[in-house]
C-alpha cells in the first residue's frame, strides 16, 4: 500500500507564488490546452497517461476507467465520446509505456487547482515527465512479481 | 462465524445485495433482510445506487445488525468529500460495521438527480488505500488515531468491460491498495469471464484477494434485454436471452440459469465465493441458495 496518498501542499503556495503561477500557466496553456485539452488541475500526470489528460473524463478519475466503458469503447456519461482511458490505454499500448499505467496516481490536491504544473515540479510537489520508458514489457513483469 | 473469519480460513462465501427504499421505512429492510438470514454470510447495501437518492447505506446497516445479519455497506465517491468519507467510515465502525465495499459510484446523470454535482473527490483505488490507511490507525491527515477501524476492505471488478487488459491493471491497483475482496459485476458470459479469471491467476492476483462472482437472477427476458442494451459494461450471452423468451415461465428459467452460472463458477478456479444480486427480487434468495446446493 503507498504511504504517501496525497498530494501535499509541501512546500505551502505563497501569495507571491501564485502570481507567478498565472504568468507561468499562460505560457503553460498555449501548448496544452490546444494539444491535451488541459482541465488545470495543477498535478499533471500526462505522461503517464500516454499523454492525453486524464482530467477530461467526466469523473475526473487518476487510476483508470471506471465500469462503465461499451463495447465501442464510449463513455458511459456522453456515448458520443470515446472514454478517455480506453483512449489512454490505446496511446500507451501504440507508445508502449503500458507499465506507466500500473503505478497508483495520488489523491488530488485542490490546492494546486488552476496553478501552474511546471512550477509544481520545480517546486517538487509533483513528479516531473518521464520521457523514456524502455522494455514496457518487463517493466510490467517486474512490477507484478514484486508487488504479488 | 463471520463474514472475515470464513474468508481468512478459505471457506466459500455467499453475499447477498438489499437496495434500501426511496423512504424512511425501516420496515422494507428488516422484511428483505429475512430472504437472506440464515442464507448468506453478508449482504452488500448499496449507496444510492444508480445515484437514487435512498435511505443511507450505514443507517441501513445498522438495521440489519439488529436482525441478525451481516452488512457490508457500500461507500461510494460520487456523493462525498474524503471529509464526509473519513467520518461517516468512523461512523460505521463505531456501529458496528466491519465490511466495507469501495466504488466509484455511477455517475449522477442516471439517477433521478441528474442536476446535481458530482464530487469524486477521490477515486475507488484511493478509496481502498484510504481505508487501509484508517486500518493502520491513521486518517488521509495523518492524524494518528486513539482506536482504529478494522474494515474488511471489498472492491469492485468489471471483467467485462472494455478495454480486456485496463480492467486487469485496474484489479491489480486496488489489490495493491489494499483490498481484501473483490465483488465481480454480474456475469452473463462466462467465456469472458474464464479468459478474465486465467488472466488473474496468471498474474497472481487470486491469492492476494479472495475473488467473489457476481450472480443475477432475472425474472423476464426483458430485463436481460433492457440490462444488454442500456447498462454500460455488462456483457449477456444470446444464449441466455434466447432461453427466457422461449420459456413459459421465465422466472422458474430464470432461477434455472443463476443456478447453472453459480455451479459453473464454483468450479472455476480461484473464484472464493459468489455474489447474489437479487434486484428487485430479494424473495428468490432462499430457493436459489437451495437449489444450487449450498443449504439442504
Amino acid at each position: 500500500m503507498p504511504n504517501d496518498l496525497m498530494t501535499l501542499d509541501q512546500p505551502p503556495i505563497t501569495a507571491r507564488e501564485r502570481k507567478f503561477s498565472r504568468v507561468m500557466l499562460f505560457f503553460e496553456d498555449v501548448i496544452k490546452v490546444p494539444v491535451f485539452h488541459c482541465q488545470h488541475c495543477g498535478e499533471c500526470i500526462l505522461s503517464s497517461t500516454g499523454f492525453i489528460c486524464s482530467q477530461n473524463c467526466p469523473k475526473r478519475l487518476r487510476n483508470g476507467p471506471c465500469g462503465g466503458t461499451g463495447e465501442d469503447g464510449s463513455c458511459e456519461v456522453y456515448p458520443e465520446r470515446k472514454c478517455v482511458w480506453y483512449r489512454i490505454y490505446l496511446r500507451s499500448k501504440l507508445l508502449k509505456r503500458v507499465s506507466l499505467l500500473y503505478k497508483i496516481n495520488k489523491i488530488h490536491n485542490w490546492n494546486l487547482e488552476s496553478t501552474s504544473a511546471w512550477l509544481n515540479v520545480f517546486k517538487k510537489r509533483i513528479k516531473g515527465i518521464i520521457l523514456f520508458v524502455q522494455n514496457d514489457k518487463q517493466k510490467i513483469k517486474d512490477i507484478i512479481s514484486n508487488d504479488i | 462465524m463471520t463474514f472475515k473469519e470464513k474468508l481468512e480460513t478459505n471457506q466459500f462465501v455467499l453475499c447477498g445485495e438489499i437496495g434500501p427504499p426511496q423512504s424512511c421505512d425501516d420496515e422494507v429492510i428488516r422484511r428483505k433482510s429475512k430472504y437472506f438470514k440464515g442464507f448468506v454470510d453478508a449482504v452488500n447495501i448499496t449507496d444510492n445506487q444508480t445515484a437514487i437518492a435512498r435511505l443511507s447505506s450505514i443507517a441501513s446497516a445498522k438495521i440489519l445488525l439488529e436482525e441478525g445479519v451481516e452488512p457490508i455497506i457500500q461507500m461510494t465517491c460520487r456523493d462525498r468529500n474524503r471529509l464526509a468519507i473519513q467520518s461517516d467510515l468512523l461512523g460505521a465502525a463505531a456501529l458496528g460495521v466491519r465490511n466495507v465495499l469501495c466504488l466509484t459510484g455511477d455517475y449522477q446523470k442516471f439517477g433521478d438527480h441528474p442536476e446535481a454535482r458530482g464530487v469524486f473527490d477521490l477515486d475507488s483505488i484511493q478509496l481502498i488505500a484510504a481505508v487501509a490507511k484508517m486500518n493502520s490507525g491513521f486518517l488521509l491527515s495523518g492524524q494518528e488515531m486513539k482506536k482504529a477501524p478494522e474494515f474488511l476492505i471489498g472492491a469492485g471488478a468489471n471483467p467485462f468491460a472494455r478495454p480486456f487488459e485496463m480492467r486487469l491493471i485496474r484489479l491489480y491497483k486496488k489489490v495493491t491498495a489494499g483490498a481484501h475482496f473483490i465483488q465481480t459485476q454480474p456475469v452473463f458470459d462466462l467465456e469472458t469471464f474464464t479468459r478474465w479469471m486465467g488472466k488473474v491467476i496468471e498474474m497472481g492476483l487470486h491469492e492476494k484477494t479472495k475473488i467473489l462472482a457476481g450472480v443475477m437472477p432475472v425474472k423476464s427476458a426483458n430485463m436481460l434485454i433492457y440490462m444488454q442494451k442500456e447498462v454500460p459494461g455488462v456483457k449477456i450471452d444470446e444464449g441466455y436471452i434466447q432461453r427466457m423468451k422461449d420459456s413459459n415461465d421465465p422466472k422458474e428459467e430464470g432461477v434455472k440459469i443463476a443456478v447453472e452460472i453459480i455451479q459453473t463458477l464454483k468450479n472455476i478456479k480461484g473464484i472464493r465465493g459468489i455474489h447474489l444480486m437479487p434486484l428487485l427480487w430479494e424473495s428468490i434468495t432462499p430457493t436459489i441458495v437451495k437449489e444450487a446446493g449450498f443449504i439442504q
